[in-house]
C-alpha cells in the first residue's frame, strides 16, 4: 500500500511537469472562424480610417477580440469591435450581448476604466485591454 | 466421473503439477501484480496532468482580475474533482484483470475511502466559481448564482451536482446506518446518470478546453471508454456468462443447522475461469428474487456440469433459498476476489475460517497442489456449526497437511497471539488465508500481523452479515 501511494505520487508529479513541458498557448486556428462577422483580420485591423485607433487583438480564453476607437475633439465619439472570434456559439452570443453594453460604458466614461459585464467578465475584461491599447496609440489622456 | 451431483461430497484427489488432469477444466488467468503498479502509475500520471491543464488555461493576468484566484480555485478543484470521480468509477467497474489482483473488497474499500473528495471538491469548485464571478461582475452571490445556470449545460451541472450531493449526505455513516442497503444501494447508481449529466458543461465551458481541441477530444475519449468499461464489464460480461452457461438450481441439499448447499447445473463451465476461494453474484430468477444480486463463494471447484455454492441462512433472503425449486434459472456476476492460491507469497500456507467462511476456505484447498502441507483451522461454536467439515478434512488428508478443529466457546477455543504459533509452529514459513464473519477476520488479520507475519502475506475475505 506505501508502496501503491509513492507510485500514485511519482505519476502525479511526472503527469503534471509532462503536461506543463508540452503545452503550448491555444492556437487562434483552434478558434471557430464566425463567417457571420466580416470584419477584418488582425492585420488589415491594425490600421482604419483616419480618427481611429484601433486597439490590441485580445484572447480572452473564449475568444479573441479587438476594438476601434474613433476620437473626434479630443472626445471618444464610437467604439467598433472589427474583430470577434468565439470558441463557441454561447460565448458568442454572450459577446453580441455585452459589447453594446461595453460600448456604452466607454462612451460615458470617456476612458477604457468600465465595470465588466455581469456573465462576460472575460470579455469584458478583453474589451477594456483593448480599447485602452487602442487609446494609448491615439495620444489619448 | 460421476454424473450425479452427489460427486461433489467426495473430492478428487488433487490435481498435481499438470494442471490439465483437474478434469480438463481451463485454470483461471493469473493475476499479474505489475498491473496493478502500472494501474495506479496511471492514476498518478492522469491526476498530475488534469491539474496541470488548469494551470496551463490560466494567465497571470487572469489571476490578478478581480475574482481570479476563487475562479481559478474553482477550475482546479472542478478538473480535480471530475478526474477523482473518474477514478471512483474504474475502481468498481470490475475489470476483471485488476480485480484478480487486488480483490474487490481491497477495491471497494478504496472506493469507499476516497468517495468523500470528489463530492466535497466538486461542492466547492460550484461554489468558488460563484464567487469569483461574483467578484468580476461585482454583484451578489445569488444574483451571480441566478446568472450562472443560464450559461450552457451549466443548469443540468447543477442538477447533477445537486444529485452527487444528495448522495454524498446519504451515504455520511450516521445516515447510511438508518437505510436498508438495497435502498441505499440503489440511490447510489444515481452517481452514473449524474457524472453523465456533468460532462457537457465541462467541455463546452471548462476553460481547459475550449479552444484546446486536443485536450477536449482526450477527456472525451477517456469519458467514453470509461462507459464502455462499466458496461462491458458490470452488464455485458455478466450477461454472456448467464447466456452461456445457461445455469440452473438442479438440488438444494441441507449441510447442517441452517446451513443448505445449492447444487447448479450449466453448460461449458469449463469455460468459466475460476479459481478456489473466489465468489461470484448470483441472482435467482424468480419472481421474488431476481432483482437483486447476492455474493456467495464456490464451496468447490467447479465439476462440469455442476456448481455448487454452500449458504448459511442468515438473512431473510439466505434463509428462503432452502425453497428454492429445482430448475430455477440462474444469471451469474462473477467471479470476482483475490483468495486465491496466486496471492501466495511464501513457501506454505495456513488457511483458517470461522462459520460459514469454510465455504471458500474449502474450494481454495481444493485448488492448491499435492504436497503443499497445508495448515488448516476450523472454527465453530458447536460441532454441528463444523459444515462440510468430512470434505475438508479429506482435502488435508489427500494434501498432508494438518487439521484443527477449535469447536466450543470463544474463550476456550481463541486464535490468538498464544495460540497460533502453537497450533503453527512454522507459522514463519506461511502466507495466512482468513476467511470468516468481520469481526473474526480483523481479529486474526491482527494476530497475524502481531506474530510478524507481513502484510502481503495475510489474505483475507471477509462476509458482511
Amino acid at each position: 500500500m506505501k508502496a501503491g501511494a509513492w507510485l500514485v505520487l511519482g505519476g502525479a508529479v511526472a503527469g503534471f511537469l509532462g503536461v506543463l513541458g508540452l503545452h503550448r498557448p491555444a492556437t487562434s486556428g483552434a478558434l471557430a472562424q464566425n463567417p457571420a462577422q466580416t470584419g477584418p483580420g488582425r492585420t488589415a485591423a491594425a490600421a482604419g480610417p483616419p480618427g481611429t485607433a484601433t486597439g490590441s487583438v485580445v484572447d480572452y480564453g473564449y475568444g479573441e477580440l479587438a476594438t476601434r476607437v474613433a476620437i473626434s475633439g479630443g472626445r471618444i465619439t464610437g467604439v467598433s469591435v472589427p474583430v470577434l472570434k468565439t470558441a463557441e456559439q454561447f460565448s458568442r452570443e454572450l459577446a453580441d450581448r455585452a459589447i453594446p453594453v461595453l460600448r456604452h460604458e466607454v462612451l460615458a466614461a470617456q476612458s477604457a476604466h468600465i465595470q465588466a459585464v455581469s456573465g462576460a467578465t472575460y470579455t469584458s475584461e478583453a474589451y477594456a485591454q483593448s480599447v485602452q491599447a487602442a487609446l494609448d496609440r491615439a495620444h489619448f489622456t | 466421473m460421476s454424473a450425479s451431483p452427489a460427486a461433489f461430497g467426495a473430492p478428487k484427489a488433487p490435481a498435481g503439477r499438470d494442471r490439465k488432469q483437474q478434469r480438463g477444466r481451463l485454470p483461471a488467468p493469473q493475476p499479474h501484480p505489475g498491473l496493478a503498479r502500472i494501474a495506479l502509475l496511471a492514476a498518478g500520471l492522469g491526476l498530475g496532468s488534469t491539474t496541470a491543464l488548469t494551470f496551463t488555461a490560466e494567465s497571470a493576468s487572469q489571476l490578478s482580475a478581480p475574482g481570479g484566484l476563487a475562479t481559478f480555485a474553482g477550475s482546479l478543484t472542478g478538473m480535480t474533482g471530475t478526474y477523482l470521480a473518474l477514478i471512483m468509477v474504474l475502481l468498481v467497474s470490475r475489470i476483471p484483470a485488476i480485480e484478480r489482483v487486488a480483490g474487490q473488497d481491497g477495491l471497494v474499500r478504496l472506493h469507499r475511502a476516497l468517495a468523500p473528495w470528489p463530492i466535497s471538491l466538486l461542492a466547492a469548485h460550484a461554489l468558488f466559481l460563484t464567487v469569483g464571478y461574483a467578484q468580476a461582475a461585482r454583484t451578489g452571490l445569488w444574483h451571480e448564482a441566478g446568472m450562472l445556470v443560464t450559461y450552457p449545460d451549466v443548469l443540468i451541472a447543477t442538477v447533477a451536482l445537486g444529485i452527487m450531493c444528495f448522495i454524498g449526505v446519504i451515504s455520511l455513516r450516521t445516515v447510511r446506518r438508518q437505510l436498508p442497503r438495497d435502498t441505499w444501494w440503489l440511490i447510489h447508481l444515481w452517481m452514473y446518470l449524474a457524472l453523465a449529466l456533468a460532462v457537457p458543461h465541462e467541455l463546452v465551458l471548462g476553460p481547459s478546453f475550449v479552444g484546446h481541441p486536443l485536450t477536449r477530444l482526450v477527456w472525451s475519449v477517456i469519458w467514453a471508454a470509461t462507459a464502455g468499461v462499466v458496461l462491458g464489464y458490470r452488464i455485458g460480461l455478466p450477461i454472456l456468462r448467464t447466456v452461456r452457461h445457461q445455469l440452473r438450481v438442479v438440488e438444494v441439499r441441507s449441510e447442517g443447522p441452517g446451513v443448505v448447499s445449492v447444487i447448479l447445473a450449466g453448460q461449458q463451465l469449463d469455460r468459466l475461469p475460476v479459481s478456489g476461494g473466489q465468489f461470484l453474484y448470483w441472482r435467482f430468477l424468480t419472481p421474488g428474487r431476481w432483482w437483486r444480486a447476492h455474493p456467495f463463494s464456490l464451496s468447490a471447484l467447479p465439476q462440469p456440469p455442476y456448481l455448487r455454492l454452500t449458504i448459511k441462512g442468515v438473512g431473510n433472503f439466505s434463509r428462503s433459498l432452502a425453497g428454492l425449486r429445482p430448475g430455477t434459472r440462474v444469471a451469474v456476476e462473477g467471479p470476482y476476489g483475490a483468495f486465491t492460491r496466486y496471492q501466495q507469497r511464501r513457501r506454505r500456507a495456513v488457511l483458517v475460517a470461522a462459520g460459514i467462511g469454510v465455504t471458500a476456505l474449502r474450494s481454495l484447498l481444493e485448488d492448491l497442489p499435492r504436497g503443499s502441507a497445508p495448515v488448516v483451522l476450523l472454527r465453530a461454536a458447536r460441532p454441528e456449526d463444523l459444515v462440510l467439515g468430512t470434505e475438508v478434512r479429506e482435502l488435508v488428508r489427500q494434501r498432508r497437511g494438518t487439521i484443527h478443529e477449535l469447536v466450543g466457546p470463544r474463550a476456550e477455543a481463541v486464535i490468538d497471539e498464544v495460540s497460533l504459533p502453537r497450533l503453527v509452529p512454522d507459522l514463519d514459513y506461511r502466507d495466512v488465508y482468513v476467511c470468516g464473519p468481520e469481526g473474526f477476520v480483523a481479529a486474526i488479520v491482527a494476530v497475524a500481523s502481531n506474530l510478524g507475519v507481513p502484510d502481503d502475506a495475510v489474505h483475507h475475505e471477509a462476509f458482511a452479515l
